[in-house]
């Protein structure tokens, strides 16, 4: 061993030594990424020891510092959001609240984002534990016009606070004076009257001497942490433990949704009034009245659902009108068969000798750049087929739709949003965890496949696969149905989402009746509604189409390449034979129609776009016949049903297994075009 | 490999900050190589980072805010 490495051991021994003799500890506690382990460093120096909490992989720093003249431990927990815990490392943070032995704890909260923070405070006023807390990033919160009344926070919470900017190592001496005086905080929460009765009886039952007073654990039980059992187990009689889950099913019978989030509800509801009170932007209240009430009315579940249709009916103006409409018959007309196109045929019938290669990329010599092989136009040319349908149809739609989207984002209505949708979800009797892929499906499917893995058996993961590729629309795909929805009658519309909803009710009853038990609830933190910013609203358009231009282009590219390829060797036409018993017999299509569900292997969007150019004349015109409304609501279902793309289908092999995968393939297939034959014999009668 | 960079990103659902180093959300995705959508490791929402024309943008504008 080296001397400096020898030294480095001996001062190791030595600071483990003062770490088991302090007579105190410090418990450092905060969400995930507020600059509390900075904070740590700051207090205890270099030496510190890292090692798994019992029974987990969860690590655990603790370390030693001289505060206030004496010894003290100081332990650094991982990131909460809450003392009700979601994870392994918030159960291990509660953990260590709920069994370390004498403590007092620093909070350390983001001055940014102190909503968050202040949730925490009042979990740990609550739980009656000592704290001091900490305002780390005060100076990005001063940069950012929010203003902190420090005083006020401190008198209201009945606890020093101390604004800090730990890597700086500014306000780390008055947090030092402060840690000694660290006292339980006084904050008066109350919940509603059954709430308040059911703590009430609940309290006495419950450990006296625990480090968490009896108020915060009664919570805790009403709230069904489970994670809490296994320890009032070794704590109390089994009477009492019978009594507590009698109590908790009095009071779950009184509200229709879960007490997790009813207590959650009511919690948040005073941290924003305290918020309100403490925390000012550029001279204003963080939050306007009128903001917070139109914030509450969103997740309402009577108000809420007025305010979401009226914000899926402006995402389907602006989409299907503005879109769909205005951007697509420029780009198509003026842009591309205008000008790009005839450009670039031209170059490259000058450049590129006559032949495949000239065929590919431009289409046939001497027919019109817009003629049609039947379905879809432009005779399987990379440019005359491939880059319009991508740039000139899906593009404006799905670039309108983003923008709606980051809107949604910026303004803080997506969760929302997402609030609202898990209710729908549950509506259709989808219950907990499976809920949560539902609602990220509609941003991705093939994420939210990978996010199926949270699901417990593997019969539950498969049911949640299944629904998502069946019919869970991704963001782009939304965008062309919305599209095409608008060109179409408003009955054929109603009929299109009366058919996809009774499908997913229909799959999803089915579902929760395969899937046994209560899943966890779905829990996101609101953050205040605001006035979307029309820069953030830029950039995050401009990432999302990116992203979909460097995804779904090359898409567009191969499934041209594969039609180029078929119809050089008449395979289209022997596809359309083979296929016209099913496309023209079944689902009453034309034969053509064969080629747009070939593209919708590949994305669904792309067979949606043939579709959508197709009748495109005739939905702008507003000449769609009877017959044609029909074509477009049978193709349309049947698309949407389909799986969502070949991304989605490889992730589906790869997380399922290729005996899983191609079985719901199996099962998707044949499902979507009976689905699609109903609708189209029940519509020929009574549409 | 999904190709996200390695920096602080806060998920637009959640309100998570999280590093963005190795959460790519598609490593099986046979378009991961190049893909610059992350995944939240609180929620699991998934979004695409700001590179490219956005990330210009992103910074142009955040330098305009603090010239000002």
């Amino acid at each position: 061993m080296t001397p400096s490495a020898a030294g480095a051991a001996r001062a190791e021994r030595f600071e483990r030594k003062k770490i088991a003799t302090a007579p105190r500890t410090l418990v450092l506690v905060g969400n995930p990424n507020v600059g509390k382990s900075v904070l740590f460093g700051a207090l205890t120096g270099k030496y510190v020891t890292v090692s798994n909490y019992p029974g987990t992989t969860v690590e655990v720093t603790r370390g030693a510092a001289t505060i206030g003249g004496s010894p003290w431990n100081v332990l650094d927990t991982p990131g909460t959001n809450n003392l009700l815990p979601m994870s392994e490392d918030e159960q291990v943070t509660r953990d260590i609240l709920l069994q370390e032995p004498e403590y007092a704890t620093l909070q350390v909260a983001d001055a940014k984002n102190l909503r968050r923070g202040l949730l925490l405070s009042a979990q740990l006023a609550e739980a009656g534990v000592p704290f001091v807390l900490a305002l780390n990033m005060a100076d990005e919160a001063a940069g950012r016009g929010i203003r902190i009344d420090v005083e006020r926070l401190a008198r209201e919470l009945g606890v020093d606070v101390v604004p800090t900017v730990a890597v700086q190592r500014q306000g780390i001496p008055e947090l030092l004076e402060g840690v000694p005086k660290a006292r339980p905080s006084a904050f008066p929460l109350k919940y509603d009257d059954a709430i308040e009765a059911a703590v009430a009886e609940a309290e006495p039952l419950l450990p006296e001497r625990a480090r968490l007073g009896r108020r915060a654990l009664a919570l805790m039980v009403l709230a069904g942490d489970d994670s809490l059992r296994v320890w009032l187990d070794a704590q109390l009689a089994e009477a009492a433990i019978a009594r507590l889950d009698e109590v908790r099913r009095r009071l779950a019978a009184r509200y229709p949704e879960s007490l997790r989030y009813v207590i959650a509800r009511q919690r948040l509801a005073a941290v924003d009034r305290l918020h309100d009170l403490v925390v000012t932007r550029g001279g204003s209240s963080a939050a306007s009245t009128f903001a917070r009430k139109l914030g509450a009315w969103s997740t309402h579940p009577i108000a809420g659902v007025p305010v979401l249709l009226a914000v899926l009916w402006l995402c389907y103006q602006f989409v299907g009108v503005l879109g769909a409409k205005v951007a697509v018959d420029f780009l198509e007309n003026t842009v591309f068969y205008g000008h790009v196109v005839p450009w670039a045929d031209a170059l490259v019938r000058w450049v590129v000798p006559a032949g495949g290669l000239q065929e590919f990329l431009v289409g046939p010599a001497g027919v019109p750049f817009r003629d049609s092989d039947g379905l879809l136009v432009g005779r399987y040319g990379l440019v005359s087929m491939g880059l319009s349908y991508g740039m000139a149809i899906v593009l404006p739609i799905v670039a309108t739709f983003f923008l709606a989207f980051s809107v949604l984002e910026d303004s803080g209505y997506l969760p929302r949003l997402a609030v609202m949708v898990n209710k729908v979800f549950k509506w259709m009797g989808l219950n907990g965890k499976a809920v949560l892929p539902m609602v990220l499906g509609l941003g991705c499917d093939t994420m939210a496949t990978m996010t199926a893995r949270i699901m417990e058996t593997r019969k539950e993961r498969v049911i949640v696969t299944l629904l998502l590729a069946l019919g869970v629309p991704c963001s782009a795909q939304l965008a062309v149905i919305l599209a095409m929805l608008a060109g179409v009658s408003a009955g054929a519309a109603l009929w299109f989402l009366g058919v996809i909803l009774a499908v997913l009710f229909l799959v999803g009853w089915l579902a929760a009746r395969v899937i046994p038990g209560r899943g966890s609830d779905f829990v996101l933190e609101l953050p205040p509604l605001r006035v979307p910013q029309a820069g953030n609203v830029l950039v995050k358009t401009l990432a999302r189409m990116e992203w979909y231009l460097r995804e779904a282009l090359p898409l567009f590219v191969l499934g041209t390449l594969v039609l180029w390829g078929l119809a050089r060797v008449q395979g289209i036409a022997l596809l359309e034979r083979l296929a016209a018993p099913v496309v023209v017999g079944v689902l009453d299509l034309p034969p053509s129609a064969a080629t747009a569900f070939i593209l919708g292997f590949l994305r669904r969007d792309y067979a949606a776009a043939g579709l959508f150019q197709h009748f495109e004349p005739a939905m702008r015109a507003g000449t769609m016949t009877r017959e044609m409304n029909i074509q477009v609501t049978v193709a349309l279902v049947t698309i949407t049903l389909f799986i969502p793309c070949i991304a989605n289908f490889f992730m589906i092999l790869k997380e399922r297994g290729w005996r899983t995968g191609l079985g719901i393939a199996a099962f998707i297939l044949p499902f979507s075009i009976g689905v699609g034959a109903t609708v189209n014999v029940l519509m020929r009668h009574l549409y | 490999m999904p190709a996200s960079i390695a920096r602080m990103e806060r998920c637009p659902l959640c309100g998570q900050a999280f590093d963005a180093e190795g959460r790519g959300c598609r490593p099986s995705c046979p378009l991961a190589s190049g893909c610059r959508v992350v995944c939240c490791p609180s929620c699991g929402y998934s979004f695409p980072q700001e590179t490219g024309l956005a990330g210009r943008l992103k910074g142009w504008l955040e330098r305009r805010k603090e010239a000002r």
